[in-house]
């Protein structure tokens, strides 16, 4: 046939035109024509995380011969709104990462494989209950908790050193109360420079959800065991708002470190504008890496009780996947190696018990280890599971409004909890 | 030659296919989706419910989108003017023989090459609060620092400024090209007939730029109604809603919240106010070509 220049451009473009669709996810893949098996799986990660997920594939694939995983890494930005075009458009990946405080939004709108019937009986008893609680739905499993992090106190030891304060609990028990807290930042605040502050938060975006550690804290909660009754309007509420809402007027942090705010506590404290930050294991690496400064980490206030976010990510199969490969894939990839080799590559807690137990040691800094783990213990089952959620995506547009009006807008505590009340109430009757 | 003329319709009808292919499935698809889903209550996940006018009439009551709408007006009334002011006046400098007019050119045209994104974040470099340049060198004159990102009115004002730094280039360019497309002999009629500078620009070189100024006007009266990027990385719609725009509160409301029916009303709100103000200027413009 003799081959015009028309035809070359219309079977070229036809041919780009494939590829280009391929490329960019609309092809999907469980099984090939050589009887393989394979999954699809997308996540987000630093480059640590990339390698500890590569490195679960790759044992994974030489553990059950003739199955692949294809990882498909995106930016944190693009993960959510890609996942919801391909579950909306029907080519959505098998296996995904998701946040705590996201999967019930997943679960919830039956877009997620029910793992009940597919994962072995004891399954659950790897896990920490809380981190359990944490991927339950109507009380049935729709993902594996892969790992936690939760919020510790990282602080420059010389600010404080200036400051008078010569120790930080270096035990949990010992843990500041929220009075000795408030107090250390005074103390800094009188120390410090205007334009330098005691501490930052790290609740923007979000990270609003961090907020609620306060909450649990002085031993309130935001949500009945139902995860529909609003809990908030207690004391513990109102303390939780008004010990936090006087950050903002004693300057104790940055005026522009609210949950709105486009600044991150970790920019604000590798910048040196604050003395103290909450942050998670996640930081260490970077932290390391970026300061010149000496410092160490301590644990988080407490008050009635300690308390801590659980923050990290569950890994959740879509409805439609192959639900024994992904059960042998989530089996696999929460064994006790391959998660300890993760989480001590990525600065990242353990979610199975007896590595909890036993404990951890990352890569940079492990002297700070038993920090993070410890204070991931005080973590309940019962307030992970409030954060799980279904409504949890609406809830915490509501913490966003109400908690912004009352750090920066000068909202009374009163009006904050009836506005955190009236709007978690309005978000869980949908 | 009336098969000349047949012949003549396929092929300018061949020529409009693909563009008109292209613009059905990517702009006016999913416009009509829109439509429909802004009728609807739905998550994005599976069938969405049915529930007419509701999604329109709940705009009435939500304070956030009319704050939202006014900070979008009144970011495009400063925003406009401003920039096409700014680009006009660059244009006419770098139109006279000014020194080393390829470098200004260049300088004022860079940003253009610049994604929102990455402009916004060279705006934060300069307006942080903590750690910019901007508050680092009002500080070594003595002055007082503003709180760019905490304080509403200073956090739109760092808005607009980044806003004019990018879109003035874009507005200059436009305006040499047609500065320089204008008759030189009308200037040389006008100075012969003893008018000022000033007297040149009132009566002259301004009504020979009224096709490239409608043009401007147009362009950027839509930029600033769907801004976004530069907002949303800059100051995230906030201190407390302050710089919150419409598109960036549709965001919101469909990526975060997703609630994806009133998302998609907030846009049709948009889109209906961009055609409302593009027919209007089109028609006082058509108007004073009339006159003219």
């Amino acid at each position: 046939m003799h081959l015009t220049r028309r035809h070359l451009l219309t079977y070229s473009s036809a041919a780009a035109g494939a590829a280009a669709l391929a490329g960019c996810g609309f092809t999907r893949s469980s099984d090939d024509s050589t009887g393989s098996r394979t999954l699809t799986f997308t996540t987000w990660g630093t480059e640590s995380e990339l390698a500890g997920f590569r490195s679960a594939i790759d044992s994974f694939e030489k553990a059950n011969p003739g199955t692949s995983v294809q990882l498909n890494a995106v930016p944190y930005e693009q993960m959510f709104t890609n996942v919801d075009a391909q579950i909306q458009a029907g080519n959505a990946p098998d296996v995904f990462r998701v946040p705590y405080y996201s999967f019930g939004a997943y679960a919830g709108a039956g877009q997620l494989l029910d793992l009940t019937d597919h994962l072995d009986s004891g399954f659950s008893d790897r896990f920490t209950p809380q981190a359990w609680a944490a991927v339950q739905n109507g009380g049935s499993p729709f993902g594996v908790p892969h790992h936690t992090d939760t919020s510790v106190i990282l602080y420059n030891k010389q600010a404080l050193e200036t400051a008078g304060i010569d120790a930080v609990p270096t035990a949990l028990d010992e843990a500041w109360t929220w009075d000795q807290f408030d107090e250390v930042a005074r103390r800094l605040r009188r120390s410090l420079p205007d334009d330098k502050f005691p501490f930052a938060y790290n609740w923007q975006g979000n990270g609003v959800t961090r907020w609620l550690s306060w909450l649990f804290e002085a031993d309130g909660r935001f949500l009945e065991d139902d995860l529909l009754t609003p809990a908030i309007d207690s004391d513990a509420g109102r303390a939780a708002v008004e010990f936090t809402q006087r950050f903002f007027p004693d300057r104790l942090v940055p005026p522009n470190s609210s949950v709105k705010a486009t600044t991150y506590a970790a920019d604000l404290w590798y910048g040196e504008t604050v003395a103290m930050t909450f942050g998670g294991a996640f930081l260490v690496p970077d932290t390391e890496a970026t300061v010149d400064f000496e410092w160490g980490a301590t644990y988080s206030p407490r008050n009635v009780r300690a308390g801590g976010d659980f923050g990290g990510n569950a890994l959740v199969a879509t409805r439609d996947a192959d639900p024994e490969l992904v059960a042998a894939f989530f089996d696999h990839v929460t064994q006790a190696e391959q998660m300890r080799q993760f989480c001590a590559g990525a600065s990242l807690l353990p979610t199975r018990a007896d590595l909890v137990e036993g404990g951890i040691e990352f890569a940079v800094r492990p002297e700070l280890s038993p920090v993070f783990v410890g204070q991931a213990s005080t973590v309940q089952a019962q307030d992970s599971g409030q954060v799980a959620s279904p409504s949890m995506a609406s809830i915490i547009t509501v913490l966003q409004d109400q908690l912004e009006a009352a750090f920066v807008g000068g909202q009374g505590t009163e009006a904050t909890i009836r506005g955190l009340a009236s709007g978690i109430g309005e978000a869980t009757a949908g | 030659m009336r098969q000349a003329a047949r012949v003549e319709a396929r092929a300018a009808y061949a020529f409009v296919a693909p563009t008109a292919l292209l613009l059905g499935l990517f702009v006016f698809l999913p416009l009509a989706w829109a439509v429909v889903i802004s009728f609807q209550s739905t998550d994005g996940f599976g069938q969405g419910a049915w529930i007419g006018l509701d999604n329109y009439a709940r705009l009435l009551g939500d304070s956030r989108f009319w704050r939202a709408s006014l900070n979008t007006l009144v970011f495009t009334v400063v925003v406009t003017p401003l920039s096409i002011g700014l680009g006009l006046a660059a244009a006419l400098l770098l139109d006279a023989a000014l020194p080393a007019r390829p470098l200004f050119r260049t300088v004022l045209i860079l940003p253009m090459a610049v994604s929102g994104v990455a402009t916004a974040l060279v705006g934060l470099l300069f307006f942080d609060e903590n750690t910019g340049v901007l508050n680092s060198i009002l500080a070594s004159f003595g002055l007082s620092e503003p709180a760019w990102q905490s304080d509403g009115p200073w956090a739109f004002a760092s808005v607009v400024l980044v806003t004019l730094w990018w879109r003035v280039g874009f507005n200059m360019l436009i305006y040499l090209t047609a500065l320089q497309g204008t008759d030189p002999q009308l200037h040389e009629s006008a100075m012969l007939d003893g008018a000022s500078w000033v007297q040149r620009l009132r009566h002259v070189t301004i009504p020979a730029l009224r096709p490239a100024t409608f043009f401007l006007v147009i362009i950027n009266v839509i930029y600033s109604f769907q801004v976004f990027d530069l907002v949303f990385v800059l100051t995230g719609g906030g201190p407390e809603d302050s710089t919150s725009v419409l598109v960036t509160y549709a965001y919101e409301q469909g990526f975060t919240q997703r609630d994806q029916g009133y998302a998609a009303a907030v846009g049709m709100v948009l889109l209906v106010a961009t055609l409302a103000f593009t027919t209007l200027q089109w028609r006082l413009n058509r108007g004073r070509d009339g006159e003219a």
